[in-house]
């Protein structure tokens, strides 16, 4: 039986969806190996202890939370040491982060700072007697990579989005603990944290993309591609080359080679027929639906789903569809 | 100012990949290698500052067999001023053993900056740059899309998800760069020439442990062949019905 | 049934853009012998060339460091080279004599071959003709033969720049000085954007111009000295793939006839590469009279004869690829191939020989000869046109013009059509050439009218066969989506004519929407079969286009 620690992320004083990520992950491990104890480790502004008994139900035995009025944005030096600590102290078999941007920032730091290697981006992993196993997407998602990690405590940082948060309810005791050194201190500073407009999503991070193109014949149609995107909610705009080049989306929307190259998680093409350019950016899509009314179209060779047919029927449609299912939840 | 560039040679990602007898390795028919992407955003920042807070000397290095030079040659061709190679046959998977023996030649460099990539395009780990920070007691900034310096402090911008960060920081410093913040000048005829003539040393890499090592490697699954199940508007519910049943995206 | 006549609307060759009279700038990069393209025909040059150079300072002959650079337009050497290819070794022999066979960059030597005439369902065996015997030659990728080439090449100390395409000559009076590269980081309305790269000048005290097919500035270097040949330049357009296959082919296959209409001249290749790749390609000349012809859809029809298909079963398409040839033989040579401070090598000099399909050995040794000259012309201190002309003499005393005339009327017979020009070439073939005599004319391909006609409908079933799309995306074309167009359109396109131009080029480039032509710039993998009738080809940044590797 052995112990693991994960690193709960939190943000604006509160905890990130990834942090329950990390902790139903080093459950899991705890879990395969015998039912040892979890640990989470959260830092962050006074008041942070009470977001602690959270993590409980994802199945945390104790978290060590540091609060330091010095903490209210991500600090890399004190998070590095004292998460280092924290491992150094608690002889855990293995310890959970998640390859978040700040996960990227701090774990490789950790890991250093105590002499072992870690295991970054991972989307599966298997706790054994000497080694971890895990799933690592390289080469640009071309190539899946099995690594396997040895030595004690093992570092993993998660790929977000691959653990879903498992509901393990137990009591988690609250310690606190010092920060390793003086935030005040520190030789990189976060001196501020902006939010970005949740209106307009980035094509790069949105999980779901709504792209137009030359089917939908005139500029002012665009408007049934937004208005389907405002439907999903979680939705960004793109566009086609051949779009972008009549001027009808700007520039910032084109999808292809490189335009934008996108890996959302819906790619929903709207009057396209699928030029190479505009497929090589967006095949990587996990699922990829397609609206045409050319049957032939290269598109549907590429896609899961396809409708052919009239989209000004066919979108109306999906968008009052679309609108009762975002309404039931 | 003195600016030390680590970049790594990758195959070209244009390229299909298949899998090595050995099932642990890339196949190397054809192979194709090229300088990371990221790199070249950080070299290019590199030699932008150089020529901004000059006089300065940028130096290249990266670790691998004699193939890199190519990538120092292309590097020396942008204008950097000098080369090194940390001689290895096989460049670890392991982001520590690579960081150890960057640590070791940077140590007594005298570096302002010390920039990587993001993350090298093959191996996707990210971990190099800030492990070699940590090794080399330097505060280390990831992931930075904007940059700007002033005497010994630099400010930095970080992009999170859906939120961005300022970052301060004192020189020395290890930073890793991410797109969008500067493209890759192309090495001109005469750069090239130059280039030719600028020194290239190659010494042994004195590698860390490798505690990560590859077991396989596979490609994955081809894509299944998509299907059109409907035609017209009263295709919608079927569709809106897949997507949340079978492909779980909604 | 109407007619487009192509030559109408094509624009004519810029000359004032490709010909610079003012002097060099202070930034010009000096060399002393400048060649543009690094296929086999520059790369040969530039080996001998270097190795004359060396020979001459052992032997303690004065003369000092010779700086060769050549320039090269794709991003690697051998991305934009493509042919069948059955190689006769004899120029490697010659430029590396000390070499085994074994350890030239060749795939299998041909050990037997078949000519096969075709019709939908049947493949009749023919007698192979005289000009097309194999025996004692290799197949090979000719991307691989440039790979090799250019190692040989950097070996040497030769300064190979890829990724640098020429845009235009400089001159001084009548003399060639050099040439400028295009300018790169062009955004799509031409103006400079991030990452500009402006042009440089390379000035040379000779410059070879080895550009390949229709080389642009081979053309503006003919048109400006007005040198003309007796008959204009054709050219055929090759569709090209490589399988992964199943069944190892134990020949080199050739066929004529079906799926070629009887007006059109052509025919195609399998050729073994190895037991599990083949390489195979329609080849057809490009004043065929049907405005519908489409060669690429045509090649994907044939792959579904019996012939073919028993190879590609169970296969994978690996590459993809598309080049002209030209193919006007002896009557088309322009009537001097060099002049002050130039000379004109390879494919870009028309030193092809169809019947027999063979271009890469005379590209060679147009190569070395041309070496060999620079090299007297560099000793003596005397780069003129007098000097200069001792080239032409070399070719038009070797095989290359010998091989070439034996067969100048062989592929002009059959603008007559199949039967009566494949009887003609009979004859031709057992008269050693002196039947029929004299010199068949040929108007140039784009002065052939074409008859608009309905298309045959056409579905590729994405396993044996495929559009135009997935074609170019297996040349591995990853050209910026956003650099200027590089074509130059003719105006007042009709809907008939920008159907002509849509079948015409295999990359799909040309696109006809609501009777409008569409222009896919960014598809193009410089083949140039546009160029040769119509829209103009201009070099665009370094790195754009095909990336061949198996080609």
């Amino acid at each position: 039986m052995s112990a693991f620690l994960a690193f709960a992320e939190t943000r604006a004083g509160g905890l990130r969806k990834v942090a329950f990520e990390a902790v139903t992950a080093a459950r899991q491990a705890a879990d395969s190996t015998g039912g040892g104890e979890v640990h989470a480790v959260l830092l962050g502004a006074p008041g942070m202890a009470q977001e602690a008994r959270a993590l409980g139900r994802n199945g945390a035995d104790v978290v060590y939370v540091v609060e330091h009025s010095g903490l209210e944005r991500y600090n890399p030096e004190v998070y590095s040491t004292t998460v280092s600590e924290r491992i150094r102290s608690g002889q855990y078999r293995a310890a959970f982060f998640t390859a978040s941007a700040e996960g990227r920032d701090l774990a490789p730091r950790v890991a250093a700072r105590l002499g072992v290697s870690i295991a970054a981006d991972v989307t599966e992993f298997e706790i054994q007697n000497d080694a971890v196993i895990a799933q690592h997407p390289a080469y640009t998602g071309k190539v899946n990579v099995t690594l396997k990690l040895t030595g004690s405590p093992a570092l993993i940082s998660l790929r977000p989005g691959f653990v879903a948060p498992a509901e393990q309810p137990r009591e988690a005791r609250v310690e606190t603990l010092e920060p390793a050194m003086d935030p005040a201190a520190a030789r990189v500073k976060v001196t501020e944290l902006a939010q970005r407009s949740t209106t307009k999503l980035d094509l790069g991070e949105a999980p779901i993309i709504v792209s137009g193109g030359r089917g939908l014949r005139a500029a002012e149609n665009f408007k049934l591609v937004e208005d389907l995107a405002a439907a999903i909610g979680n939705a960004a705009v793109g566009a086609t080359r051949a779009v972008t080049d009549d001027g009808w989306r700007p520039a910032t929307d084109q999808i292809g080679q490189t335009g934008r190259l996108v890996s959302p998680d819906l790619y929903i093409a709207v009057g396209i027929s699928g030029a190479i350019q505009h497929l090589a950016g967006m095949r990587t899509a996990k699922t990829i639906v397609a609206i045409n009314k050319d049957k032939d179209a290269p598109i549907f060779k590429i896609a899961d789903y396809g409708i052919v047919g009239d989209l000004f029927e066919i979108v109306p449609r999906l968008i009052a569809e679309m609108k009762k299912v975002r309404s039931h939840g | 100012m003195k600016i030390a560039v680590c970049i790594k040679r990758v195959p070209d990602m244009e390229m299909r990949f298949s899998i090595a007898a050995d099932r642990t390795s890339l196949d190397q028919t054809g192979m194709k290698y090229e300088m990371g992407d990221f790199d070249g955003y950080a070299l290019e920042v590199g030699l932008q500052l150089a020529e901004k807070h000059g006089p300065g000397e940028v130096v290249v290095l990266s670790l691998g067999p004699d193939g890199v030079q190519e990538i120092l040659r292309k590097g020396l061709a942008m204008g950097a001023t000098r080369a090194v190679q940390l001689k290895v046959d096989q460049v670890p998977f392991d982001g520590l053993a690579v960081a150890s023996a960057l640590a070791e030649e940077l140590r007594s460099g005298g570096y302002d900056l010390i920039l990587f990539g993001r993350m090298a395009t093959d191996t996707a780990n990210g971990t190099v740059g800030p492990m070699t920070a940590e090794l080399l007691g330097l505060p280390c900034v990831t992931g930075i899309s904007q940059l700007d310096l002033a005497d010994r402090t630099g400010t930095a911008r970080r992009d999170l998800e859906g939120a961005s960060e300022t970052v301060e920081f004192a020189l020395p410093a290890v930073l890793t760069i991410d797109e969008g913040i500067a493209r890759p000048r192309l090495a001109s005829l005469k750069g090239i020439m130059a280039a030719k003539k600028k020194p290239l040393e190659t010494r042994p890499a004195q590698l860390g442990p490798a505690n990560l090592t590859v077991q396989r490697m596979e490609l994955p699954a081809e894509r299944p062949p998509g299907r059109i199940i409907g035609e017209g508007a009263d295709a919608v519910p079927e569709l809106l019905r897949l997507l949340q049943t079978e492909a779980k995206v909604l | 049934m109407a007619t487009v006549l192509p030559a109408q609307h094509q624009p004519a060759l810029p000359l004032d853009r490709l010909i610079i009279r003012q002097p060099p700038g202070p930034e010009a990069m000096e060399m002393d012998v400048l060649i543009v393209g690094a296929g086999p025909a520059g790369l040969a040059c530039a080996i001998e060339l270097s190795r004359l150079a060396k020979q001459d300072q052992e032997t303690g002959g004065g003369m000092s460091e010779l700086n060769i650079a050549v320039l090269e337009k794709a991003e690697s050497l051998g991305e934009h080279n493509l042919s069948g290819a059955v190689i006769n070794p004899c120029a490697f022999r010659e430029l590396f004599p000390d070499l085994p066979s074994e350890q030239l960059p060749f795939r299998q030597p041909v050990s037997r071959e078949a000519v096969y005439l075709l019709t939908e369902r049947r493949a009749q065996r023919l007698p192979t003709p005289p000009t097309m015997h194999n025996s004692g030659y290799y197949t090979a990728s000719i991307c691989e033969v440039v790979r090799w080439l250019g190692e040989r090449a950097e070996e040497a100390g030769i300064n190979l720049f890829a990724g640098f395409p020429v845009d235009a000559l400089l001159v001084d009076g009548e003399s060639v000085r050099g040439v400028r590269t295009a300018p790169s980081g062009l955004s799509r309305d031409g103006t400079p954007a991030s990452g500009y790269t402006e042009p440089t000048e390379v000035t040379a005290r000779i410059t070879m111009l080895a550009e390949g097919t229709r080389g642009l500035l081979s053309q503006a270097y003919t048109q400006w000295q007005k040198i003309g040949s007796p008959n204009p330049q054709l050219f055929a357009l090759g569709v090209k793939e490589v399988w992964e296959t199943t069944r190892p082919l134990d020949r080199v296959v050739h066929t004529l006839g079906w799926p070629l209409p009887t007006d059109a001249f052509g025919g195609s290749f399998m050729y073994p590469l190895s037991s599990t790749q083949i390489a195979l390609g329609l080849v057809v000349g490009l004043d065929y009279h049907k405005a519908a012809l489409d060669v690429h859809q045509l090649l994907q029809r044939m792959k579904l004869h019996p012939l073919f298909r028993q190879y590609l079963e169970g296969g994978k398409l690996l590459e993809w690829g598309a080049k002209t040839i030209p193919e006007g033989g002896f009557y088309s040579l322009p009537e001097r191939r060099c002049g002050a401070g130039v000379m004109i090598l390879g494919d870009a000099a028309g030193f092809v020989d169809v019947p027999s399909l063979k271009g890469i050995h005379y590209a060679m040794q147009s190569g070395i000869f041309a070496a060999r000259v620079a090299f007297q012309a560099l000793k003596s201190g005397d780069n003129s046109a007098a000097s200069l002309a001792a080239y032409d003499r070399m070719v038009a005393d070797s095989y290359i013009a010998r091989d070439l005339y034996r067969t100048r009327n062989m592929r002009l017979v059959f603008k007559d059509g199949f039967y009566l020009g494949g009887a003609k070439a009979g004859l031709m073939t057992l008269t050693g050439g002196r039947f029929p005599g004299g010199r068949i004319t040929m108007p140039p391909d784009a002065s052939v009218p074409r008859i608009t006609d309905g298309a045959a409908p056409f579905s590729p079933d994405g396993v044996l066969t495929f559009g135009k799309l997935d074609a170019v995306f297996k040349s591995g074309n990853a050209t910026r989506d956003t650099i200027p167009s590089h074509l130059l359109v003719g105006r007042d396109v009709s809907p008939e004519l920008a159907q002509f131009y849509s079948h015409l080029c295999p990359a799909g480039v040309y696109e006809v929407i609501d009777g409008q032509l569409r222009v896919n710039a960014p598809n193009c993998v410089d083949c140039k079969a546009t160029d040769v009738v119509g829209p103009r080809w201009t070099p665009r940044e370094g790195g754009s286009g095909p990336k061949y590797r198996l080609m």
